[in-house]
């Protein structure tokens, strides 16, 4: 660090330039990626490079809290990132930055950890949040928060039902079997940074490292949209006055709505090309010879077998929303199973096109896609109590079925109308 | 006798590739340098780069790093680390700290010592660097005049390049980016070869801009430079 980078960074902020060339309060080009598992992200804010990973494993829980799953932060600061980075053991940055992402989840309840249990005092899922940091190109807090935070959005953990033959036996189904659940995540807690340069309190937000080189004291404060203050961290550094604090939180709350939508944004695409990708669902009674009468007769084979389930829970109260709007909506076979995210696309395929124009199947997927991104959260909603998640899950797929097994004519005329 | 280029000149070429079979050519003396190394009867190649030639038989491969290896007579800007009763401690983006002896500037005795705080920028050329060693450097050219070596003004800033970009920076056809805003803003700058380059104005603002394009244009094209150019120079509004 030369002496004339320290003072020229001082004397630019004085006329409100920053060295690449921002404003005091700009950040830096944000973009997030996602890697082709669930649950893992990729930021990329300016120079700096951060990756997030978080897998999911059950454990027992804690003995004060029989009904909470858990979620831990580890963070790696890899010695490409920077030549200061050692391998080994977290030194004191690294520790910070996972206890501030991990204050800013945790002692806001952001993710929801009673919906992780699944039996209460004996089993619950633990989740692992993996930070690694690629490039130190400044700021990684709030690169490793919004890695974290896309990282959780997009992981799904394996459903967990209790069967056997005593009921006590706990099943935990495939991916292809049963459709992954998503985390509830209730609110986006973001960390936003600002840095203290010089002496009259000049504060530049998202500093690169060559300003935190030079900066005598950072803040970062952690946010959601709804206005509240999350978490706050300032370590040691220069001393700020209240004046300059507040109006640090007032911009922060501004930035941390420009993120939250920008994360909403890249979660949803992914979530929409996750869907278009074929789940092939693996029905263990499968059989057949052609592709179309197998999948039209998995569907007859599955309807049954479900319609025998289903008399069992008729007298069972019709609490799930998600029923209705499935049935109040005119689609094709895929909707009896709102986690098939196009399963039976091809069959859907065939079997319309003998009978009806290409316009209905877009329509169809495109309402496909909805139903899939509203159930997703309510079906994750329901999921503390697994039984009756589970119950509920036959019942509802044994309603639509028997709509969508009856049938082909039905569908003709709904679609022939429209 | 006459020293035939190899067809390769000014080309990509990667290491394995064979520029020239000497089995052909007879009592001529090639000069190879870096990235170059002769098997037997074919030159090969050790480093991905572009072929350079020069008259009369002067051979070398150049590459762009962000690296700096270094080597003797290159200009470079350094940075003061340390100060010993010797030597000044000066980084130069390479492998290892250089040396800067305290006498080796114009008129240096052990009178008039300089003292440089740490931090301090530096234009210095090296004397010496042999592989294994610490780099020499010195202040002062080969008739032991200051030339324009010593410390940098201390304002203005110091911007990080490739070794590509810095040499195209002190290329003969000079760097249409550089060379079109200096026509229209004034500025200093320095120039080392170990991939740093240094810009001095009167406004800050001036001296991000030009940083800033420079930094920018390393990726594109002559003619893409010459329209980022253009476009940056319109939207300042000279």
């Amino acid at each position: 660090m030369t002496v004339n980078e320290k003072k020229f960074i001082e004397s630019a902020l004085l006329s409100d330039i920053r060295v690449d060339g921002r404003r005091p309060f700009d950040y830096r080009n944000l973009t997030i990626r996602f890697g082709s598992e669930d649950g893992s992200a990729e930021v990329q804010l300016g120079q700096t490079q951060v990756i997030g990973f978080v897998t999911g494993q059950l454990s027992q829980p804690y003995r004060d809290r029989p009904n909470e799953g858990s979620f831990a932060i580890y963070t790696e600061f890899s010695p490409m990132a920077d030549p200061s980075f050692e391998p080994g053991r977290p030194g004191e940055t690294a520790i910070e930055l996972g206890r501030i992402v991990d204050r800013g989840l945790r002692e806001s309840r952001a993710v929801d950890t009673e919906s992780l249990c699944v039996i209460a005092g004996k089993l619950v899922w633990s989740i692992r949040i993996d930070l690694h940091i690629i490039d130190n190109g400044g700021n990684l807090v709030d690169a490793a928060n919004i890695a974290a935070l896309a990282a959780l959005s997009t992981f799904r953990r394996p459903e967990c039902t209790l069967g056997g033959e005593d009921g006590q036996e706990l099943i935990v189904h495939p991916p292809d079997e049963r459709e992954p659940l998503s985390l509830i995540l209730h609110h986006f807690p973001v960390a936003v940074t600002f840095g203290f340069i010089g002496k009259e309190n000049t504060v530049v937000i998202d500093p690169t490292h060559y300003e935190e080189a030079v900066m005598g004291g950072s803040m970062t404060a952690t946010l959601n949209t709804n206005g509240d203050v999350c978490a706050i961290q300032k370590a040691g550094g220069d001393a700020v006055s209240q004046t300059v604090i507040m109006q640090c939180l007032r911009i922060a709350s501004v930035k941390a709505g420009d993120i939250t939508s920008k994360i909403k944004d890249a979660v949803e695409s992914y979530n929409t090309q996750r869907s278009l990708r074929k789940i092939k669902r693996h029905n263990p009674d499968q059989q057949g010879s052609s592709d179309v009468a197998k999948r039209h007769m998995e569907r007859l084979t599955v309807g049954s077998d479900q319609s025998g389930i289903a008399s069992q829970f008729n007298e069972h109260d019709k609490t799930n929303k998600r029923n209705s709007t499935l049935k109040g909506f005119s689609g094709g076979p895929a909707s009896w199973d709102p986690y098939s995210k196009g399963v039976d696309g091809d069959a859907l395929r065939t079997s319309l096109a003998s009978r009806v124009a290409p316009v209905d199947k877009q329509k169809e997927e495109s309402s496909q896609v909805n139903p899939e991104t509203k159930s997703n959260p309510k079906s994750s909603e329901t999921n503390s109590i697994a039984l009756t998640h589970e119950v509920g899950l036959e019942r509802k797929q044994s309603k639509s079925l028997k709509d969508a097994v009856k049938p082909k004519h039905k569908r003709r005329n709904k679609s022939n109308a429209s | 006798m006459e020293a035939k280029p190899s067809n390769l000149v000014d080309q990509l070429v990667v290491p394995g590739d064979v520029i020239l079979d000497l089995s052909n050519m007879a009592n001529q003396t090639l000069k190879l340098s870096g990235g170059l190394r002769q098997d037997g009867d074919s030159i090969c190649v050790m480093k991905a780069g572009k072929l350079r030639f020069m008259k009369p038989n002067k051979y070398w491969v150049e590459s762009s790093q962000k690296r700096y290896v270094p080597s003797a007579g290159d200009n470079v800007l350094g940075v003061v680390v340390d100060t010993k009763p010797e030597n000044f401690l000066v980084d130069i983006k390479g492998p290892a700290l250089a040396f800067l002896p305290v006498l080796s500037f114009e008129g240096g005795t052990r009178r008039n010592i300089p003292k440089f705080e740490v931090g301090t920028l530096l234009y210095v050329s090296v004397v010496s660097a042999n592989p294994g060693m610490n780099p020499e450097l010195s202040c002062m050219d080969v008739n032991g005049k200051a030339a324009e070596y010593g410390v940098l003004k201390e304002e203005g800033y110091m911007f990080e390049s490739s070794t590509g970009l810095a040499r195209s920076l002190l290329s003969s056809p000079p760097h249409p980016v550089l060379e079109g805003l200096g026509k229209k803003l004034s500025f200093e700058i320095a120039v080392g070869i170990n991939g740093r380059f240094w810009v001095n104005a009167l406004q800050s603002s001036t001296v991000i801009l030009v940083g800033n394009a420079i930094q920018k244009s390393e990726s594109l094209s002559l003619v893409q430079q010459k329209i980022y150019l253009e476009k940056l120079l319109k939207s300042i509004q000279l």
